[in-house]
This record gives structure tokens, C-alpha cells and sequence, in this order.
């Protein structure tokens, strides 16, 4: 299988797991968007908050780098550019969701 | 070795489309969406600096502003959920054709203002 079938692949799985949680996260959005900080704190440590925002962030940051990675492939002609903004780009995926999950497990009122 | 991988022509030499503008919006509101995420990340980080902190991001989402890009998110993941569902049934061989197309990309378009109220309305009365 050559690797532009595979990215295909994981970007169609990813993206059908995010549809729900998606879902989910906006409609939790919408609750506690202006709720105090001991309801916030409590949501994020509650369960399946905990677990549910972990896969969404995980999911979002694995499709969103793989979909603009195919964006930088249509616009950015030097192969150079296109190598630094990718490694950019796919450090930024692992980096960010990694420092949340481990901020959330460590979350207390 | 020179790369022959051709790049996309400028948007501006096609005429408009219903499916162009959902395309594009596509893209724009995936780009928004990831920032949106990570705005949420640094937003999640920041409680564990504790209350008093917080009330800053409280009192702005108190603010027409504050409540303007709570709505602007809602449409914009809102926007991708219907259309991201487009492409899935594209990529089961299904709505390819003109009409079915032009169909499908309205109801992503309308389709997402009217999912953006039905969060809002579900969000605020209903979950958790």
C-alpha cells in the first residue's frame, strides 16, 4: 500500500470518529463556556469528560495535521518549505494534545 | 531532481460553484477549527493556575464579543461535521452527480446554521 493510500485511510477513520465527538464537545461547549471555575474544573475532571476530551483533542490534532499537510502539498511548491512546515506541523499534533491530557489529569478543585 | 508534483491553480481563474465555495469553506473553517483547539488547550492549561485567573476568560465570554466566537465555533465545527459527512458518503461512491452535488452543498451551507441553533438550543437545555 503506498503511503498517499494510507494517509487517505487514517484521515477517513479519524474523520469519522470526529463527526460524534465533535458533536459532543459542542454541545458541552455551549453549557460551560461561561459556567464558573469550579463547574469548568469539575467537568474536565469528570468521567467521560476526561476520557471523551482526550480522544477528541487526540482525533482533531491527527486529522487537522494530516488535512493541512495536504493543503501545504497543493500550495507550497519547494520541497524544503514543505518538509519544515510539515515536521512543524506534526510536532505541534503530538506536542499540544500530549501537555493537555497530562494538564487535565492533573486538574483539582 | 526537479519535483513535477503539479500545485493547485489560483481560485480566481474558476467561476464560482456551489461545491467551490463549500470546498473552500472546508479548508477555512478545518484551519479555524484546529486553532479553536488549541485555543481550548491553552484555555484547559490555564485552570491550573486557579480561580482567580479564570475570571478573566469568564468575564470575556460575558461579552458580546466573548459570546460572538462562542457562536462563530459552534458554526464553524458545525460547518465541518455536515460536510466532513459529504465527503463520507463521496467516499462510499454516493452524490457525485451535478444536481446531488449542488443539493448536498446547500444543506452543509444552510445546514449549518440550522445545526449551530439546535446545539445551542440542545447545549443549554438538555446535556450534561
Amino acid at each position: 500500500m503506498i503511503n498517499a493510500t494510507k494517509k487517505w485511510i487514517f484521515l477517513k477513520i479519524s474523520s469519522f470518529v470526529l463527526v460524534p465527538l465533535m458533536l459532543w464537545f459542542l454541545l458541552n461547549l455551549v453549557l460551560f463556556y461561561d459556567k464558573s471555575y469550579d463547574e469548568v474544573v469539575l467537568f474536565f475532571i469528570s468521567q467521560p469528560t476526561k476520557f471523551l476530551f482526550s480522544l477528541f483533542i487526540i482525533f482533531a490534532y491527527f486529522y487537522s495535521s494530516l488535512s493541512i499537510s495536504e493543503v501545504f502539498e497543493d500550495y507550497i511548491e519547494s520541497e524544503k518549505l514543505k518538509n519544515v512546515a510539515n515536521r512543524l506541523l506534526y510536532s505541534f499534533a503530538i506536542i499540544i494534545p500530549f501537555l493537555t491530557i497530562i494538564v487535565i489529569f492533573n486538574l483539582n478543585i | 531532481m526537479k519535483d513535477n508534483n503539479p500545485l493547485s491553480p489560483h481560485i480566481q481563474i474558476y467561476n464560482w460553484h456551489i461545491s467551490s465555495l463549500v470546498s473552500i469553506c472546508h479548508r477555512i473553517t478545518g484551519i479555524v477549527n484546529i486553532t479553536i483547539i488549541t485555543l481550548i488547550c491553552f484555555w484547559v492549561a490555564l485552570l491550573l493556575l486557579g480561580n482567580s485567573n479564570y475570571e478573566l476568560i469568564q468575564n470575556f465570554f460575558g461579552t458580546f464579543f466573548g459570546k460572538f466566537i462562542i457562536i462563530g465555533t459552534v458554526w464553524s465545527f458545525s460547518f465541518q461535521i455536515l460536510s466532513e459527512i459529504r465527503h463520507l458518503f463521496w467516499d462510499l461512491g454516493l452524490g457525485f452527480e451535478l444536481k446531488t452535488s449542488n443539493i448536498t452543498g446547500l444543506l452543509v451551507i444552510f445546514g449549518s446554521f440550522i445545526l449551530t441553533i439546535l446545539i445551542f438550543i440542545l447545549g443549554r437545555s438538555l446535556v450534561l
